[in-house]
């Protein structure tokens, strides 16, 4: 197979993919540039040290308008979790059964992702059990997605 | 003297029919509240200086036809206010304020549906990138409006409490049992634990009967001052006080309590505002637009402990008729209809009036209302005038 052939393919399963992606902004645009290169960075204050997600203009615990991206380990717990049969969005369709989570990030209390849980079985996820941060390419974008971690640090 | 500037009380509470099958006008329901309400308190369009209603969108006329439907003289105060609100208890919320504060004298409050707009609204087929804040929850799959949210409420809870599902159950079941004695209610027939727990599922956990059903209806409330009340045609209901709450760092998700998100924020300055005490309400009318919002409402109120609700309504006796805490007693938006909180609102009115027919409870003078969810919370109590 020739470099152009398998581009082509890729277009076209890019193309399939109809599930719909963030438009990066002002305010989130450092979030999915770090996530490109496979790394999760957060806000954090310069005054009060918490991190926040998402991204706001200010700290939304203090009010100061410091914010320094921070990256951050990826280590998390599930705090919830469900697994959605029906799509609510026709992109969604051919991604049944997908699971959508919370998860809790290991670096404060609270501190919580809307995310799908990937490479794992639906029946092997229970709500507590470690979490570890991966990426996945949909279109332009790379989303921050997480798996069960194998081996908790 | 109530916890408002100036005394506000209840004049008048309007329906139209509320229908599961057909496409009626939407302007025609909301007049046919409208006219209700102010025949049901002796007034008449030209009595009316404000107008607040509550819409997600096109579904509803606004203030401003209604104002001209019932012949209103001139609005010194009013809104269309947009779905971030307690629900359709924002309107009515907002017309206590104005008549508490002096801007206007007579207010009417309304909410009007469509089983289309009921039904669609989380529905989404944009192909559109997701930009603002719904840019890190959207493309993963949280659409639905907050059937997500409430799916996840519902699995973390009984992860949290260690309970069973059957806790949801008790809330649905309840609904039914007094919409029995409900004629107006769409959803009569009893239903069972067996019922609750082998009915579909929306997302899982979240059931079908998790959450409430849509109608063709609107319903209306008039606000005037109590003194103006006395000389109207009904008993008087008095607000003893009113409030929203949206707590610290508004979000549905991303805050400490996901569970019970600013309810528990509501009820700290509802009682602290209230001339009464929690253990004095007779009758409770509480959001049910899915089954875990009253549960989160219950126990941010304050009448069981977090995680307590399933011991505390002891197999469902406690809330249903004869109980010593009646809650939902026209059958709730789970089988009386979908009407965003306006309905409790009349229920409540109702019951202090003692003319809830069948479902009345015995002497009930002080009702809890309690609308909208997590981070859009609003509540009242009411009073019976003579009381």
């Amino acid at each position: 197979m020739t470099e152009v052939d398998d581009m082509s393919r890729l277009g076209d399963e890019v193309a399939a993919d109809a599930r719909p992606v963030p438009a990066p902004d002002d305010i989130s645009r450092f979030f999915w540039d770090a996530a490109a290169e496979r790394r999760l960075v957060l806000q954090r204050c310069a005054a009060c040290e918490q991190l926040q997600y998402p991204p706001d203009v200010v700290c939304t615990f203090c009010q100061s308008e410091e914010l320094v991206p921070t990256e951050v380990s990826g280590h998390a717990s599930l705090y919830s979790f469900v697994v959605v049969d029906r799509a609510f969005h026709p992109g969604f369709v051919p991604h049944l059964p997908y699971v959508l989570a919370l998860v809790e990030l290991a670096e404060q209390p609270a501190l919580r992702m809307v995310t799908n849980v990937v490479d794992a079985r639906a029946d092997e996820l229970s709500i507590g059990m470690p979490m570890r941060v991966t990426f996945e390419r949909r279109g332009e974008v790379t989303m921050p997605m997480f798996r069960p971690e194998a081996d908790p640090q | 003297m109530s916890a408002l500037a100036r005394d506000v009380a209840v004049a008048g509470v309007g329906f139209s029919d509320f229908t599961r099958h057909g496409t009626p006008e939407a302007r025609r329901l909301a007049y046919t509240a409208v006219h209700d309400a102010l025949v049901d308190a002796g007034l008449r369009g030209d009595d009316v200086d404000g107008i607040f209603e509550y819409k997600f969108g096109p579904e509803s006329p606004g203030a401003q036809d209604t104002a001209r439907m019932i012949g209103s003289p001139d609005l010194a105060a009013f809104a269309d206010i947009m779905a971030s609100n307690p629900s359709g208890l924002g309107g009515s919320l907002a017309a206590v304020m104005a008549v508490a504060s002096g801007v206007c004298d007579t207010v009417v409050a309304y909410r009007c549906m469509t089983r289309e707009s009921g039904y669609t609204g989380g529905l989404s087929g944009t192909s559109a990138p997701i930009g603002g804040r719904e840019q890190f929850q959207v493309p993963y799959g949280y659409g639905g409006g907050i059937i997500m949210n409430m799916a996840l409420k519902k699995s973390r809870w009984m992860h949290e409490y260690g309970r069973p599902e059957d806790d949801f159950g008790y809330i649905a079941i309840n609904a039914r049992r007094w919409s029995a004695l409900n004629p107006r209610a769409v959803l009569r027939e009893p239903i069972s634990m067996d019922d609750y727990l082998s009915c579909r599922t929306i997302v899982p956990p979240l059931r079908l009967l998790d959450c409430d059903y849509p109608v063709n209806g609107a319903v209306a409330t008039v606000f005037t001052t109590a003194e103006r009340a006395k000389d109207l045609r009904q008993p008087v209901v008095l607000i003893d006080c009113m409030t929203y709450a949206t707590g610290r760092r508004v979000d549905w998700i991303y805050i400490d309590d996901f569970l019970h998100g600013a309810t528990v924020d509501c009820a700290e300055r509802l009682w602290s505002r209230s001339s009464v005490e929690p253990s004095d309400i007779d009758v409770a009318q509480i959001y049910d637009g899915f089954t875990t919002v009253t549960m989160s409402w219950l126990e941010g109120l304050g009448f069981c402990g977090m995680g307590e609700f399933g011991d505390w309504v002891d197999g469902g006796k406690r809330i249903g008729p004869g109980g010593d805490f009646p809650l939902n007693t026209a059958g709730g938006q789970l089988a009386e209809g979908r009407l965003h909180g306006v309905g409790f609102l009349n229920e409540a009115t109702l019951q202090v009036r003692g003319q809830a027919g069948d479902r009345q409870v015995a002497d009930a003078q002080v009702a809890l209302v309690a609308s909208g969810l997590y981070p859009q919370c609003g509540a009242m109590v009411l009073l019976a005038g003579d009381r």
